[in-house]
């Protein structure tokens, strides 16, 4: 299904089955001013469903441009039957080695660094929740919507595919966004969450954050960032303690 | 070539792209590099002959796909590929396991018990192994433990019992130069440098940057004395052949250093 996120960003939803808790294998169609852009493209198991609603969602035209948040194979799967290996379709990644992962040419994108596709400005960002070394976060300077690839996720109920933050009764529940942290960013048993905060309170200072958009969540709006982010810092924090070592 | 690494265990190469223009390695010269001269973070695949069965422990990546699919034909021929064990399913590790189970429909896929998305990754057959499952191929037997530094939950180590050899794929990479392809760090000129490991792990495990250094540290001291191993063979770096707990213990310095200096850089 597709959820508008902000003005010019949906969210094209997709849903993996826990045992009936659902985990989002998502990604998200973008308007820019020349043409659509795709952020991720999914995993090949949803992939008769994401073509299908990207198709539609593009009126047959299919997106002008696919940006990807990293390789892995729940966010890059359908590059070639979305078009990613044509002429037609301007393919972005982070990664200097395209071949090593997989990946037709591309078009890199420096993490740090920025670029205009389909005439909208991206930033790309060293993320600090990733479980890639080559992961992007990747921030739109249009509606302001911060992609967060594996970061920021959460599980959900059957039901709740298609919430936004806000639409849950106290938005994202807490519970839900610490199991996912803690089964799918293992490394978080290791570190110092404080050192994890740091980096996200520099990222929200300087980037004006309209929403999160997670690969494997429900997007977070604006308002809801506060309590989000309160929340993941408990996840991490309860992560870390709850990993002891001998 | 591969390169026996000791009897029935076999290094498959790839060298991957040249690092020095985009790790900047010729403007900030560190010690152990050359100037002029080529750098690598290779991606390795061991082959394991137990004379009785045959494993291969991840794929290289699609770059390799020839490469890996004929030093697989020259190692084992006609006795065939009995197991394939893919670490995690990241694309250098993973990318040509289609490939590999088309041309060896003998083999049967291995693939890590931990983690909760194998559909996700085409992971759901074959066998899901975890702490102490082990697989005997005759002469050589294997047995897999969780991962402890990793990136994708989906993740497993490996040992091989007889030769005493740890395979602790991303851990323990790091970077080296051109004539150094498919050497053992014992043969490398010098003393090792630690900075390779810093490089590394300051940008590849892009979590070492929040580490917390105590309780990692300990970690390092429980994996030494939980492995104790002979032989170290990394998914990202050269064969430790000697020494090798005392390489493990380097990376404990490696764990300060980067809580001092923070992340490195990116991969590129």
């Amino acid at each position: 299904m597709t959820v508008q996120v902000t003005p010019t960003v949906e969210w094209l939803t997709q849903c993996y089955d826990h045992e009936g808790s659902h985990e989002h294998v998502s990604l998200y169609l973008l308007r820019a001013p020349e043409g659509t852009v795709l952020v991720d493209s999914g995993s090949f198991y949803h992939r008769e469903a994401i073509t299908e609603a990207v198709d539609e969602a593009t009126d047959g035209a299919g997106p002008d441009a696919l940006v990807l948040s990293h390789s892995d194979y729940p966010h890059a799967a359908n590059v070639s039957p979305l078009g990613g290996d044509t002429e037609d379709v301007e393919l972005v990644a982070s990664s200097a080695s395209p071949a090593q992962q997989g990946l037709p040419d591309a078009r890199k994108c420096d993490i740090g660094g920025t670029m205009t596709v389909q005439g909208r400005e991206f930033s790309f960002i060293d993320p600090p929740l990733a479980d890639r070394s080559h992961t992007t976060w990747i921030y739109e300077h249009g509606d302001g919507v911060l992609f967060t690839a594996d970061g920021f996720g959460n599980y959900h109920d059957p039901g709740q595919c298609d919430y936004l933050s806000g639409d849950f009764p106290d938005v994202t529940p807490a519970e839900r966004v610490y199991e996912y942290h803690r089964d799918n960013l293992v490394w978080l048993r290791y570190v110092a969450p404080e050192k994890v905060e740091r980096t996200l309170d520099d990222i929200f200072a300087e980037y004006n954050v309209a929403a999160v958009a997670p690969i494997h969540g429900n997007p977070i709006e604006a308002d809801d960032l506060d309590t989000y982010r309160e929340r993941l810092r408990d996840a991490m924090a309860r992560i870390a303690a709850e990993h002891t070592v001998a | 070539m591969p390169r026996e690494i000791a009897p029935g265990i076999h290094w498959i190469y790839e060298a991957g792209p040249d690092r020095t223009e985009s790790w900047d390695l010729a403007d900030r010269n560190p010690e152990w590099y050359e100037a002029g001269r080529e750098a690598y973070v290779p991606q390795c695949a061991y082959l394991i002959d137990g004379s009785d069965e045959t494993l291969l422990f991840d794929t290289l990546s699609p770059a390799s796909t020839d490469h890996i699919l004929a030093a697989i034909d020259d190692l084992v021929g006609d006795r065939g590929l009995d197991y394939l064990v893919v670490s995690h399913p990241d694309v250098p590790h993973a990318g040509n396991a289609l490939a590999i189970l088309e041309e060896h429909p003998e083999t049967t896929l291995v693939a890590p018990g931990y983690g909760n998305d194998h559909e996700l990754y085409q992971l759901d057959d074959g066998i899901h192994v975890t702490e102490g499952d082990e697989i005997d191929l005759g002469e050589r037997v294997v047995e897999f433990h969780e991962a402890t530094f990793l990136d994708a939950p989906v993740s497993v180590w490996m040992t091989e019992r007889e030769t005493e050899t740890l395979f602790p794929v991303d851990w323990m990479g790091f970077i080296h130069l051109d004539d150094e392809k498919l050497a053992f760090v014992d043969e490398l000129a010098g003393e090792f440098d630690a900075s390779r490991l810093v490089e590394f792990h300051g940008r590849v495990l892009f979590w070492y940057q929040y580490i917390d250094v105590e309780k990692t540290n300990a970690e390092i001291d429980n994996l030494v004395e939980k492995f104790d191993p002979e032989i170290l063979a990394p998914a990202h770096g050269l064969v430790i052949r000697e020494d090798a707990t005392d390489y493990m213990e380097l990376m404990k310095n490696v764990t300060r250093t980067i809580d001092d200096q923070g992340r490195i850089g990116t991969l590129g």
